[in-house]
């Protein structure tokens, strides 16, 4: 046998034998789809247009993540509860679901850094007298189902030791049953609270006060062990900020003025 | 490709708050059993009356509960009577609303079972002298709840499978309610809805088991 022909061979049978672990970044790219999970009941960050396509600020976070990796995006519709079995399931890549980094949930799920931040507000039905947050004691409260709100709320209620907490499946359901005078009050990110007192569907709210909370911050999240993936959400979530695009998007989304930041001082992150 | 590593001990420590959910589920079935079985008796007897407007009423019941989802139903307790002004707490709306749907379902399994039972009883109960009722009351009845027994186990065990709707109702204390609000804390999924399963699955065997032998006791000949 020739010696480079030998060589060739030889390089080939490595080649072969060692192939690289691909990780998830790696088969999204050589999909060239990117499956996102988005909540599509949540506006103004995922909602559907007259048409039924999928619109938001968490849809335009997908698309530009698909963007940013030269793939197409694909929305798969998912609620709170059914994020983390789609991603475990493998039926969707990432969740761009404007989902709270708290450290139980990361036990479980991988986060990147935050992408967004929300404020929370106190939307109260008009009938009630409530002057501020605090108003909500004794009262009959609700928030959408396995929200970082809900969660907040529910333990506030069990802290007072009196009122009732009712968790709905969605947010639509929570301004229902406000408008209707079910609920009290609710606690909401400021966003859906004003899109949805402005919009006029649930007639007889209104916005009372801020809600004490640390703001919620919201991150991606893929499988936990997918280090390459979430290293490069991180820096795409940096890019978002840098370029401009978080503002724009905040703009177009969310209205006037400056959207939160997603740094905390005194701490690395 | 599944990728998830079971942690059972930290889903099995949330275990006594779900056997507390377990615990209202089957209060929610036992009573929404109870009234379905009190409302079906009175639509049968609505139906053999011959009045045009009572059969009419327990047509419609039984039409409008068999022919739509319970979610549909469920919901319609909560937010539709809520339009009216009409506000139930998450716990009764899921209850009258899966009695309704008992109900309806019931009325139909004491039709079939009446059909079974032969007219000249009746006849025979009435030459002796009793009124219709009391021969409803003393000698189709008791034949109708024996034939209709085992069919309305399995409405128990609907009953109790039902009541993981009540989430569209906010209902939060029930074994679903319980299991999706531990889920939205810690995200463990599979364990806590494989636990609840197993739950579900051993409070309807026990019902189904215990209903059998019941039968072998009260209808032995």
């Amino acid at each position: 046998m020739k010696p480079a022909l030998f060589t060739t061979g030889l390089l080939a049978a490595a080649a072969l034998a060692m192939p690289a672990q691909a990780d998830k970044l790696d088969d999204i790219i050589a999909a060239g789809t990117l499956r996102c999970a988005v909540v599509l009941d949540f506006p103004p960050m995922g909602s559907r247009d007259a048409d039924n396509n999928p619109i938001g600020f968490d849809v335009d976070y997908c698309n530009d993540l698909a963007a940013a990796l030269g793939v197409t995006a694909e929305v798969v519709e998912t609620t709170f509860p059914e994020r983390i079995p789609a991603l475990m399931s493998g039926s969707v890549d990432v969740a761009v679901a404007s989902t709270s980094d708290t450290l139980e949930r990361a036990k479980t799920v991988g986060f990147s850094i935050p992408y967004y931040a929300f404020e929370n507000a106190v939307v109260a039905s008009e009938g009630v007298e409530m002057a501020d947050w605090e108003g909500m004691k004794g009262k009959v409260v609700g928030a959408t189902a396995g929200t970082y709100e809900a969660i907040w709320l529910e333990g506030k209620v069990k802290e007072w030791g009196e009122g009732e907490f009712r968790p709905y499946q969605n947010q639509a359901d929570v301004f229902l049953a406000l408008s209707q005078g079910q609920l009290d009050a609710t606690v909401s990110t400021v966003e859906v609270a004003e899109a949805n007192v402005k919009s006029g569907n649930f007639p007889g709210i209104k916005i009372v006060d801020k809600a004490p909370m640390v703001p919620d911050y919201v991150a991606l999240i893929t499988l936990r062990e997918e280090y390459g993936l979430i290293n490069y959400m991180n820096l795409f979530i940096n890019q978002q900020v840098r370029t401009g695009r978080y503002a724009e998007l905040y703009k177009k989304w969310v209205g006037e003025g400056e959207p939160a930041k997603l740094t905390i001082d005194g701490v690395y992150r | 490709m599944f990728n998830y590593n079971f942690r059972w001990n930290q889903a099995l420590s949330s275990l006594p708050q779900m056997l507390e959910g377990a615990l209202v589920t089957m209060e929610i079935a036992i009573l929404s059993m109870a009234i379905g079985i009190g409302v079906a008796i009175l639509l049968t007897l609505f139906r053999l009356s011959g009045n045009r407007i009572l059969s009419a009423i327990a047509t419609t019941w039984v039409e409008i509960a068999r022919n739509t989802p319970a979610l549909f139903q469920i919901y319609m307790v909560h937010f539709g009577l809520g339009g009216f002004g009409v506000h139930l707490s998450p716990y009764l709306s899921l209850l009258i609303g899966i009695a309704f749907n008992n109900a309806g379902y019931l009325t139909e399994n004491f039709r079939g079972a009446l059909k079974a039972i032969p007219d000249t009883q009746t006849r025979a109960a009435r030459s002796l002298g009793m009124t219709p009722i009391q021969a409803f009351q003393n000698v189709i009845m008791p034949q109708m709840l024996r034939i209709s027994f085992l069919p309305m186990t399995n409405q128990m065990v609907w009953a109790i499978l039902m009541t993981s709707l009540g989430a569209v109702v906010a209902m939060n204390t029930d074994l679903y309610g319980v299991t999706s609000d531990l889920n939205a804390r810690s995200f463990r999924t599979f364990e806590l809805f494989a636990i609840a399963a197993v739950i579900f699955y051993v409070i309807t065997k026990v019902i189904t088991i215990s209903a059998r032998l019941l039968a072998a006791r009260l209808f032995r000949y």
